[in-house]
């Protein structure tokens, strides 16, 4: 299988769960092209409130898709500070415009170190390639 | 050698035990306190479970519920409404994630766990079939839905299965697609579903349905299952956990903002009419259930039953509604006579639009905001 060609900003940070994180003032964080495609429709989002602590890896929210329930987990620790009621209203913007529209929350980091140990935008493509050889190795299995 | 799943049968319990329950096996299982497990679960009294993103007053008929005893929940996991009477049966495998032979693809997932329970079946006897995305169907009639959900490295993958099923207790105490009072769109709602009494003439004592999904889901996953209880952590935690899923935060908290509205469409083709019922969400563009009924003949017949699968949960924009429509009759061979796959479409569309509401004989509309 070849991987699609989908969109991996060079000015971003990614990490394992296929969420990206803008850094500036506060991050941005959002869910990647490769992430939404592998989770498809989305159908909820929900977040928790602004003014939530949470910690790296920890849950802010959950997504739906294909009456499956995930986690958004937070990339890195901080404070959620405001999350995008337009996405959460009409999560199909998550979907068409990944890195933009359909950006998710956004946060007060509480540890900059976190940040720099994510990945850049060449090692997350790395990433998503070693992903893909263990599901062409799950078609073989199956 | 083959893996050795727990095999866990909690029978009957209310509501709010079987839900605290999935939360409590999946936290041990991720907790990797205990094997991955196949575990059966009956309801008593009957209740009707809504998904976790849904909000209870779209989709439950709560004032029959209470008037009937039907106690009302909500699931950890994704999808819609249900009705569960004590006839039914609930299944569900909890697994560490990279599981050898559990897929890493979401849609292979949905598939393995359904052809277990098409084996399953087919050891009673039942010629049955996976239906992507996430439902089991005997020539057409849905016998069996499946939903899912995740904590950390585990996954919990469930599903139903329709033994001896009292269709209009369930008609009467959820939202449906169709108008509570027209006799002719009930016979044809009900003739979307079947049941194993259906199937098979009998309904076959629970212990033998138990034992032939035990069997495939063990042959299919190939591991072995070893019958065993709850756990000390297991009961422990249950007790821990039940007063939330008892609470009224829990069961009708607040939810994302959305609507649910039913609208009905009648368009006239050469063919014979088409009449669309819909549950959609307006603002999230969203088409939650669909119901096609008219005076056309469709072969085969299950074809209907396939297109309503297809735009379950499917974007209400035009162009992804024609979309779907030609994905479908693109890729089944469905023969209308008289009607053109672009007829469902803008049928479809009139049905989404201001005028298809206008229109309808019955517009409901609701919403959480």
């Amino acid at each position: 299988m070849q991987m699609e060609k989908r969109a991996i900003p060079d000015d971003l940070f990614y990490d394992s769960n296929d969420f990206w994180i803008k850094v500036a003032k506060e991050a941005v964080i959002g869910l990647t092209d490769y992430g939404q495609s592998n989770i498809g429709d989305i159908i909820y989002l929900e977040f928790v409130p602004a003014g939530t602590v949470v910690r790296q890896g920890g849950r802010c929210g959950s997504i739906e898709s294909g009456k499956w329930v995930g986690s958004l987990l937070a990339p890195v620790s901080g404070v959620i500070v405001e999350t995008n009621r337009e996405a959460e209203a009409d999560p199909h913007q998550v979907n068409a415009d990944p890195f933009g529209r359909g950006w998710l929350y956004r946060m007060e980091t509480a540890n900059r170190n976190e940040i720099a140990l994510l990945m850049d935008s060449g090692a997350y493509k790395t990433w998503i390639e070693e992903r893909i050889r263990l599901k062409e190795k799950d078609d073989v299995t199956l | 050698m083959r893996q050795v799943w727990r095999l866990l049968d909690t029978g009957e319990l209310p509501a709010a035990n079987n839900m605290t329950l999935e939360q409590v096996i999946l936290t041990a299982r991720r907790r990797d306190l205990i094997p991955n497990t196949l575990h059966f679960l009956q309801f008593s009294p009957h209740c009707a479970l809504v998904g976790y993103h849904q909000a209870v007053e779209l989709e439950v008929e709560t004032e029959y519920c209470r008037a009937h005893g039907i106690d009302i929940n909500r699931r950890i996991s994704g999808g819609g409404s249900i009705y569960m009477d004590e006839g039914q049966l609930g299944w569900e495998i909890f697994a560490l994630k990279d599981t050898p032979g559990i897929p890493k693809r979401r849609e292979d997932l949905y598939r393995l766990m359904c052809e277990s329970v098409v084996a399953g079946l087919a050891k009673l006897g039942i010629d049955a079939r996976y239906r992507p995305l996430n439902d089991i169907e005997v020539g057409g009639r849905k016998i069996s839905g499946t939903g899912g959900t995740e904590m950390g490295n585990s996954l919990l993958y469930h599903g139903t299965l329709l033994t001896d099923f009292d269709v209009d207790t369930m008609i009467a105490c959820l939202k449906l697609p169709l108008k509570k009072l027209e006799d002719k769109q009930i016979r044809s709602f009900k003739e979307r579903v079947i049941c194993l009494r259906e199937a098979l003439g009998h309904v076959p004592p629970m212990p033998d349905i138990k034992k032939a999904m035990a069997e495939a889901f063990a042959e299919v996953l190939r591991v072995e299952l070893e019958p065993g209880g709850l756990t000390e952590y297991e009961g422990t935690l249950m007790v821990e956990e039940l007063p939330k899923f008892q609470s009224e935060k829990w069961i009708r908290g607040t939810r994302a903002s959305q609507e649910s509205n039913l609208t009905i469409a009648d368009y006239k083709t050469p063919g014979g009419l088409i009449r669309i019922s819909l549950r959609i969400d307006h603002p999230r563009r969203l088409i939650k259930s669909a119901f096609i009924t008219g005076d056309f003949f469709a072969y085969p017949k299950r074809s209907i039953l396939d297109l309503e699968a297809a735009l379950k949960n499917s974007s209400s924009r035009p162009a992804d509604v024609l979309a779907t429509v030609r994905r479908f009759f693109t890729g089944n061979d469905v023969k209308i006579p008289g009607v053109a796959a672009d007829d469902f479409y803008h049928a479809l569309c009139l049905a989404i639009s201001d005028e298809g509401r206008n229109e309808s004989n019955g517009r409901e509309v609701h919403a959480i905001r």
